[in-house]
C-alpha cells in the first residue's frame, strides 16, 4: 500500500511550510501532531520500512551521546542512517523529522534507522513499533518533578525493552536494568572492578551491582579523554568526545549495540575509529572560542550527570559561572550533588541563580556574585582577565545553555 | 562539645535533598561560632552518638517498609533522645512513617512507629508545587511535592496554616508534637528558611545561635531573595 500515506504526509509537509513562515526556525512539532492526530498509524508503519531495521536508545543518561556514537560507527560501516535529533526525542518531534526525510509514499531512503528516545514518551510509543535492538543506558535518580521515582522509570524502560525482537543490550553495571526479564537475547556492556574503583563517587546509578559476565564491551581503563575497551577478546584504545567515565560506557553501548545491528560485517577497528573521529560533545565539555575567549561549556541534565560533571572539573578553577534555568522547576533534588569540587563560583545566574547559590553557599563554595539576568552575567563573566588556571568555564543547564547559545549568537 | 546532627537513612531519605537539611544545621551552627558535625545513620547502621538534632526525609513509597523496619529497630533509642528533648525535623514520608499507618491508596497500609498521633492518606491528586506556611517560627517557603494528607488526631497542633498551596489538605501543614516537627515542605528547607533553622539550633544549644560570618550574610541574602520572590503578591501575615 505504498499510496496509504500520501495524504497525511502531504498535509504534514503543508502544516511544517505553515509554521516555519509564522515563525522562522520554529514549530518543528507542529507538523507531527497534525499527522499524528491525522494517521495514528503512520509513525509506526515508517519505523518498520527500514530494509535494516531499527535500534532505540533510551535510559536516564547518556542516550544522545550514545545515539551519536553507535551512528557514527553504522555510517563508518558504509550505512545510509536515519536518526533524530536529541531535542526531537517525543512523538510529535519524532514524527516531523520523519517527515522531514520521508518520501510522499511514507518511506525513508535510509538502510537503518536509530533513535534516542525519551524513556516517558518512549514507553507511550511502545505498543506501535518494533526494535531490532533496543538499548538502555542506565537509570539516574533523575527528573523528580516528571517521574517521581527511578521504579517508575524502570516500568517505562521495560515497556522500551519489550519492543526487541532481536537483542536487548544494557549497561550490566545498572542494578535496576538487572531486574527486567526480556524474551530476547540480552546483551550486557560495563566497567571493570577497577574503573569502578577509580570513580571515587561510582558511576551514578540509582543502584550499581556487579554483573556475573559482561559479555559486551567492557571499558577497562579510562585516563582523560582516553578509554580502553576490551571487546571480544581484544582492547581498543578509543577517544572520547569529553573527558569522563561515562563516554566510556557509552562507547562500550555503542560498540556493542552496533556488533548486533551489524552482525557479521561489524567490524571493531572501523567501530572504534568512528567514534575516536567523532567531534567533541556539543555543551558537555566543549571548549569554543567566543570574543577571542576560550570557554569550556559543561552541560548539566539530572542529579548523576551534574556529580559526574563536577567531579571530572579540573580542580582549583579561578573562573567558574553557574547557571540554573526554568527548566528545573524545583531544584531541591539537586541538593545531594556535592558540588564543593568547584570551589568558587564567580558568577551564579539564570532564573534559579539563588536557589542553586544557595546549594553551593552550604557546600562550601565560595560564590562572588550573584547575577539572575543571565546575559548580563555571561557578558560580566566574559570580559573578566584570562583566568590564571583553567579555561573559563560555564556549568548550565538545558535551558541556561539554550539561553547562552542564543546570547552569544552560537548556532546549536 | 561538637553537636552531632543526625540524618537518618540518607542513602534512601534524600531523594529531595531532604537530607540536606542536617548539613543547614551544622553550616549555620558552624557560622555562629558553636561546633557541629553531620553523622549520617545508614539503614542498619546508625552509629552509637548522643545527637542533638535529628533529620529524617523523604523517600520513595516502595522503600517505605524497609526505612519504618529501621526505624523500629532504632525506637528504643529514639524514644530516649526525644524523652531528652532532641529535636527532630520529618519530612513528607519521614513525618508519615512517624505517625501510626500510611493508607497507600491502592489497597495496601504501611504502619507506622506510632510516635506522631496522626496517619497519612491520599488526597485528591498529586501536589507539585509552591507550598507557603505561616507557622510560629514565621512565614516558611518551600516546595512540596506528595500525593497524601496527614491527618492529626483531635488537639495536635500543626506545624502551621497553609497561605499557598496543599501541605496536608486541610488548610494546615505538618506537626508539632513534644520535640518533633514534620512538614511536607521538602528539599533544603532550613536553608530556605534561615530563622526556622535557628529556632531549632537554638533548642539544640540552649542559647540563640546567630551565624554572623560572610558565607551567613551569602546564603541568608539568597534565600532573602526566593523568599521575596515567591511571595510577591501574596497578602502579608
Amino acid at each position: 500500500m505504498p499510496l496509504r500515506w500520501v495524504p497525511a504526509v502531504a498535509i504534514g509537509r503543508a502544516v511544517r511550510i505553515a509554521a516555519r513562515l509564522r515563525k522562522p526556525g520554529g514549530g518543528s512539532a507542529v507538523p507531527g501532531l497534525v499527522v499524528n492526530r491525522l494517521a495514528p498509524g503512520f509513525l509506526g508503519s515508517v519505523l518498520f520500512s527500514f530494509p535494516e531495521g531499527l535500534a532505540v536508545v533510551s535510559g536516564s543518561a547518556g542516550k544522545s551521546t550514545t545515539t551519536k556514537m553507535l551512528v557514527a560507527v553504522l555510517e563508518a560501516h558504509g550505512k545510509r542512517v536515519f536518526t533524530n535529533p536529541s531535542t526531537a526525542n517525543i512523538s510529535q518531534g519524532l514524527t516531523s523529522a520523519l517527515l522531514e526525510r520521508a518520501r510522499l509514499t511514507g518511506r525513508i531512503d535510509a538502510d537503518v534507522a536509530v533513535l534516542e528516545m525519551d524513556e516517558g514518551h518512549g514507553a507511550l510509543l511502545s505498543d506501535r513499533f518494533r526494535s531490532r535492538v533496543v538499548l538502555l543506558t542506565n537509570v539516574m535518580t533523575d527528573q523528580i518533578d516528571r517521574f517521581h521515582d527511578s521504579e517508575k522509570v524502570l516500568g517505562m524502560l521495560r515497556r522500551i525493552a519489550a519492543t526487541a525482537t532481536e537483542r536487548l543490550v544494557l549497561n550490566g553495571d545498572d542494578g535496576l536494568l538487572a531486574r527486567i526479564r526480556s524474551d530476547v537475547p540480552v546483551r550486557r556492556f560495563g566497567v571493570t572492578d577497577g574503573v569502578l574503583a577509580a570513580s571515587p563517587r561510582g558511576l551514578g546509578y540509582a543502584e550499581t551491582v556487579r554483573p556475573p559476565e559482561a559479555d559486551g564491551a567492557v571499558v577497562t581503563a579510562v585516563a582523560g579523554a582516553s578509554a580502553a575497551v576490551l571487546l571480544d577478546g581484544r582492547q581498543h584504545q578509543v577517544r572520547l568526545p569529553a573527558r569522563g567515565v561515562h563516554y566510556a560506557v557509552d562507547a562500550a553501548g555503542a560498540l556493542t549495540a552496533a556488533e548486533e545491528m551489524l552482525g557479521d560485517a561489524f567490524d571493531a577497528e572501523t567501530a572504534v575509529a568512528a567514534i575516536s573521529a567523532m567531534p567533541a560533545v556539543f555543551g558537555r565539555g566543549e571548549v569554543v572560542t567566543v570574543r577571542g575567549v576560550q570557554v569550556e561549556f559543561v552541560l548539566v541534565q539530572n542529579p548523576a550527570s551534574f556529580q559526574l560533571n563536577v567531579d571530572e572539573l579540573e580542580e582549583g578553577l579561578d573562573q567558574v559561572l553557574v547557571a540554573m534555568g526554568s527548566d528545573v522547576r524545583d531544584p531541591s533534588y539537586f541538593w545531594p550533588v556535592d558540588a564543593s569540587r568547584i570551589g568558587r563560583a564567580l558568577v551564579v545566574t539564570g532564573s534559579k541563580a539563588e536557589e542553586i547559590a544557595l546549594q553551593l553557599i552550604y557546600q562550601g563554595v565560595q560564590v562572588v556574585r550573584i547575577e539572575p539576568d543571565l546575559p548580563a552575567a555571561i557578558d560580566h563573566f566574559l570580559s573578566l582577565p584570562a583566568p590564571a588556571r583553567g579555561v573559563k568555564t560555564i556549568v548550565f543547564t538545558a535551558d541556561a545553555m539554550r539561553r547562552t547559545r542564543a546570547h552569544l549568537g552560537l548556532t546549536s | 562539645m561538637t553537636a552531632a546532627i543526625l540524618t537518618l537513612f540518607p542513602e534512601v531519605t534524600d531523594v529531595n535533598g531532604d537530607a540536606q537539611n542536617a548539613l543547614v544545621l551544622a553550616r549555620r551552627a558552624e557560622w555562629a561560632g558553636e561546633d557541629a558535625v553531620v553523622v549520617p545513620a545508614p539503614l542498619w547502621a546508625v552509629p552509637d552518638v548522643q545527637p542533638a538534632a535529628i533529620v529524617l526525609g523523604s523517600s520513595v513509597d516502595s522503600a517505605l517498609p524497609r526505612i519504618r523496619d529501621g526505624l523500629l529497630a532504632l525506637l528504643p533509642r529514639l524514644t530516649a533522645w526525644l524523652d531528652a528533648g532532641v529535636p527532630l525535623l520529618a519530612i513528607g514520608t519521614g513525618m508519615e512513617l512517624l505517625g501510626s499507618r500510611i493508607d497507600l491508596g491502592n489497597g495496601s497500609v504501611v504502619e507506622g512507629i506510632g510516635l506522631l498521633p496522626g496517619s497519612a492518606s491520599p488526597l485528591a491528586v498529586r501536589v507539585t508545587d509552591d507550598l507557603v506556611v505561616d507557622a510560629a517560627e514565621g512565614r516558611l517557603i518551600g516546595y512540596e511535592n506528595h500525593a497524601r494528607g496527614f491527618r492529626l488526631d483531635a488537639g495536635v497542633p500543626a506545624l502551621g496554616r497553609v497561605v499557598t498551596g496543599v501541605g496536608d489538605g486541610r488548610g494546615v501543614d505538618g506537626v508539632r508534637h513534644g520535640s518533633m516537627i514534620g512538614t511536607r515542605l521538602h528539599g533544603p528547607v532550613l536553608a530556605k528558611n534561615p530563622a526556622f533553622a535557628d529556632a531549632l539550633l537554638a533548642r539544640v544549644f540552649g542559647r540563640p545561635v546567630v551565624p554572623v560570618s560572610d558565607q551567613a550574610k551569602a546564603a541568608d541574602a539568597a534565600a532573602a531573595a526566593i523568599r521575596a520572590r515567591l511571595l510577591k503578591g501574596l497578602p502579608s501575615r
